[in-house]
């Protein structure tokens, strides 16, 4: 390609590559300046160094007597925001896989039909969504009041505000991220294989383990990686449904930079958090180009 | 009918699993839907059959003028990310490599591998220090933001379809006299229409659907429907809330119903 | 050993109700190379589907050393599928497709590993074991499918047209290779084709098959010399048809008469091959008739003559090339031939679809 071609084809790509650079990169750059900076007495920040803000995340120093010891808090919801992601994943697993193998395995005039009713919640609002699972458990929501009704409790059972809620919310906005590529993949999968197998004397469960679970499993993982990466990350639904009780990492940060002042906190959890995503991104490429190598080596 | 024949695409559980999954998606939608005409006030506390809370939303002004900046938003920044995403899409395909193909790929997708709420952060930081420093206010600041995690959505699609192109066509028309604008014109956007549209109609429904960027940037009077219910819910519980959610709900069942018979008749 | 008793299959419902099988019967006994030979569509594919167990019959049954099996799931039954597609598990190793049957049996890892190599000895491909299977050239995969489903002994092998992804030099060899693993074997095989030659050369015993129906089963030699219908004549080898009328054991096509003893009579059809005609009068015991040559074709070892009867009927005759000239004739001749009578046969119209 000459070099005027190449010149010709940046040129096109320009206009969107500036307002990433601008409004994405750049600001990503300055959280992470700012996450080496110095807190300011009203927020913001002071422009002195210090490694402060990288250091609260892990640790707190006593303002008294300037011991330091490991901050529970922070790790905490470090540790929930990971733990809860994870479940999640699992859970939307464990629906959507049956759900995905259901709609496959339908007659091809129906499948359609299935699948519009997946993609509808997909592309709902997600806080619509959430607004509808908050109606579910809330003290006076439906499960409270149709067990007050049916007498088997005298007062309502508080289940908002938890990591149960928590994870309800998150399983019940991501569940369609984990059927539509898990559907993809079983669509692909050659069921003469499955008949191999079952003549070659296997039970349903070894077909499962041994022919059909590895055969789908770049779905798997590719549905895994659509529901870890926006749970990691949420914001909305843990709000709602987790308060302040049941806080995320996406809260925690939004928290530093309202009531808790402290930004270059704020922007080292930012930092943490983007790296975190970062390194399942990275597992996920990963996995996938080491299989492509492996198929064509 | 004879005895029932063994089904290599049966697996025991699915279909239970596989009920229990839409029961679990739909029951909380629909139970939001019937509470949407409830004619209490209180949400969740049945009164009766009414069409009260709607006939409120529509005559309800800061409602309204959210609908209204929402649609503005969504709008502007699906078509002008639309555009954009096009141009490099057209750019990163139908070539051997050139210098910086692969950044720009990179570039294009980096907003997707940000979570929202940390892009949302670090443009409050920005954005902050030049609305203080201009003093302007407007919706340019959340339509910028907008544009931006838009661009991904849709260079997705059109990138992928560029990519699965035949590129003899173009080669075709090239070799037909058809001058570089004019193969673009007659060949190449009439191919690649349906994946500019499915790439626009993504990037419009991740704007609409945005809650968290617009919620950390906007200005007074600046609320999109999303803010705006968010805010409702925490200061007035009202059944106006499940109404306008029921609004949005209907929305996304016509854009969906709408993209399936759009793309059903391409087939 | 396998007893099929007047199975069907059945697609479909109502309108769309489509008949794949017509209560087909048939036996057949330990260590036979048996043939389902047929055009497309006639409902090979099904009944092997049938016996391996994919999918259900509508009616009949199918009985192994005196069990119905028919409503056995395929995992239990004791019949393995070398598919047309190959149908290997692509995310496993050579060994690891052979060792499936096995492990899925629970048979312990001992017992495994040697049975894994002895297969693959059989079959040549020791030496690729830790392959992966997509990465095998056809005639690799094929026999990776076939030691996959022997390895596990089944009393009966179903193999659904193994050949026909094979190139022409290829498939000759791999129907030398089958032969010779079934004699050492000593298994069952039900081998489905659409490739005449290929049946014929390979089988004990052939059925052949159209629409749904067993038009005839035999030995290769006892259906090319007899076969029982015009179908069955016309799908095996190459034959020539003609309408005789038959009275008492005589029967008359134009000018020629000749005897047939058993021919019934009114009008009946009557075959004969190509390499039986003889182009010439004083053939005794035989049909002559007036034949023009219309057309003369060379295919190197015979030449086919295209010959056109008074009434319209065309024949052809195909006479071996001698290696001096031999007999010299010209398209657009007028010649006598005589058909032998130990050659014609009189042909039934075949059973057809209902
Ligand atoms: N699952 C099915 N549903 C409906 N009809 C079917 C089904 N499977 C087969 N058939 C019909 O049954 C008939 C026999 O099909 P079958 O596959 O057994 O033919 P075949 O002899 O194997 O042909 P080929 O040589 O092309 O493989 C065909 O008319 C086919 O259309
Ligand atoms: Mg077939």
């Amino acid at each position: 390609m000459t070099g005027a071609d190449t010149l010709r084809r940046w040129a096109l790509a320009l206009p969107a590559v500036v307002v990433i650079t601008l409004f994405s990169i750049l600001p990503l750059g300055v959280v992470l300046v700012y996450s080496f900076l110095t807190p300011g007495d009203f927020g913001n920040v002071k422009w002195i160094f210090s490694t402060d803000g990288w250091f609260s995340v892990l640790f707190e120093r006593n303002i008294f007597d300037d011991t330091i010891a490991i901050s529970d808090a922070n790790i905490g919801i470090l540790v929930r925001s990971i733990v809860l992601s994870l479940i999640t994943t699992l859970i939307t697993v464990i629906f959507g896989l049956p759900t995905a193998w259901f709609i496959a395995t339908r007659p091809v005039a129906q499948r359609n039909f299935w699948m519009f009713l997946i993609t509808i919640p997909f592309w709902t609002n997600l806080l619509v969504r959430t607004i509808a699972v908050q109606e579910m458990i809330r003290s006076d929501g439906v499960f409270n009041r149709i067990l007050l009704g049916l007498g088997i409790i005298h007062e309502p059972i508080q289940m908002m505000f938890s990591n149960f809620a928590v994870l309800l919310g998150m399983t019940y906005v991501f569940l369609p991220l984990m059927v539509l590529p898990v559907y993809a993949a079983i669509e692909k999968f050659d069921f003469r294989l499955a008949e191999a197998s079952y003549d070659l004397y296997a039970s349903r469960l070894f077909t499962l383990r041994r022919v059909i679970l590895p055969l789908i499993r770049p779905g798997v993982i590719a549905g895994s990686i659509l529901v870890f990466v926006p749970s990691l990350g949420a914001y909305v639904t843990p709000r709602i449904m987790g308060g302040g009780k049941s806080m995320m990492l996406g809260n925690l940060i939004d928290l530093q930079f309202g009531q808790g002042r402290n930004w270059p906190l704020g922007a080292a959890l930012s930092i943490t958090l983007t790296v975190l995503v970062l390194l399942a991104l990275i597992w996920y490429t990963r996995l996938t180009s080491g299989r492509k190598e492996r198929n064509h080596g | 009918m004879a005895k029932r024949s063994f089904d290599v695409t049966r697996l025991p559980g699915t279909a239970v699993l596989a009920v229990a999954c839409f029961v679990i998606l739909y029951i909380p939608m629909a139970i939001l839907v019937a509470y949407s005409f409830n004619s209490g006030k209180v949400i969740g506390n049945w009164e009766g059959l009414s069409l009260k809370w709607y006939g409120s939303a529509i005559h309800n002004q800061a409602f309204l003028d959210a609908a209204i900046n929402s649609l503005i938003l969504a709008v502007t920044a699906s078509v002008v990310s639309t555009v954009f995403a096009t141009m490099a899409a057209l750019a990163t395909t139908r070539t051997e490599k050139f210098r910086g193909e692969g950044a720009i790929h990179i570039i294009l997708n980096q907003p997707l591998m940000v979570p929202e709420i940390v892009l949302a952060i670090a443009l409050v930081i920005i954005i902050g220090q030049i609305k203080q420093m201009t003093g302007y206010n407007g919706l340019g600041f959340l339509i910028a933001a907008h544009t931006t995690f838009c661009i991904p959505f849709a260079y997705l699609p059109i990138r992928a379809r560029l990519e699965g192109m035949d590129l003899s066509l173009e080669t075709a028309a090239a070799d037909l006299y058809a001058g570089r604008f004019y193969t673009f014109r007659r060949v190449t956007l009439p191919l690649l229409a349906p994946a500019i549209l499915s790439g626009f109609m993504l990037a419009f429904v991740v704007s609409l659907d945005d809650l968290v960027m617009s919620d950390f940037l906007k200005s007074p009077g600046q609320d999109t429907l999303p803010t705006y219910l968010m805010g409702e819910l925490r200061r007035n519980l009202t059944s106006e809330i499940y109404a306008i959610s029921s609004l949005l709900l209907l929305l996304s069942v016509l854009i969906v119903a709408g993209s399936w018979v759009a793309t059903r008749k391409k087939d | 050993m396998l007893d099929i008793r007047g199975l069907s299959k059945r697609f479909g419902y109502g309108k769309g109700e489509v008949t794949a099988l017509h209560e087909v019967s048939f036996s057949i006994a330990e260590g036979e190379f048996f043939t389902l030979l047929g055009p497309s569509g006639c409902g090979k594919t099904t009944l092997l589907r049938l016996i391996a167990g994919f999918t259900g019959p509508s009616g009949g049954s199918l009985v192994l050393d005196g069990k119905d099996i028919a409503a056995m799931p395929p995992n239990q039954r004791p019949v393995n599928t070398v598919f047309q597609s190959y149908a290997l598990f692509p995310h496993m190793t050579v060994g690891q497709n052979v060792a499936f049957a096995l492990e899925a049996q629970g048979r312990p890892r001992s017992e495994i590993d040697p049975a894994v190599d002895k297969m693959l000895t059989l079959v040549q491909l020791l030496h690729l074991k830790n392959r992966k299977s997509s990465e095998l050239s056809g005639g690799q995969q094929q026999r990776v499918a076939l030691a996959r489903a022997l390895v596990a002994k089944p009393r009966i092998l179903l193999l659904d047209e193994p050949l026909s992804a094979l190139d022409m030099k290829l498939r000759k060899d791999m129907q030398i290779e089958l032969k010779r693993l079934q004699r050492e074997t000593g298994l069952t095989f039900i081998f489905v084709t659409h490739d005449q030659e290929e049946a014929l050369t390979m089988s004990d015993r052939i059925a052949v098959m159209s629409g749904g129906h067993v038009q005839q089963i035999a030995t290769p030699r006892e259906l090319y010399d007899r076969p029982a219908n015009r179908f069955v004549a016309g799908f095996i080898g190459e034959s020539n048809f003609l309408s005789a009328k038959a009275s008492a054991g005589v029967v008359e096509v134009g000018e020629g008469r000749v005897a047939l003893a058993d021919a019934p009579d009114g009008p009946v059809t009557l075959m004969i091959r190509p390499e039986h005609v003889v182009l010439s009068a004083n053939a005794p015991d035989a049909l002559e008739l007036q034949a023009t040559v219309a057309q003369l074709v060379f295919f190197g070892t015979d030449t086919h003559v295209h010959l056109v009867l008074a009434d319209g009927t065309r024949l052809v005759a195909r006479v071996q090339n001698a290696l001096h000239g031999g007999q010299s004739l010209n398209e657009g001749e007028r010649i006598t031939i005589s058909l032998p009578a130990k050659a014609l046969r009189v042909v039934r119209d075949e059973e057809v679809a209902a």
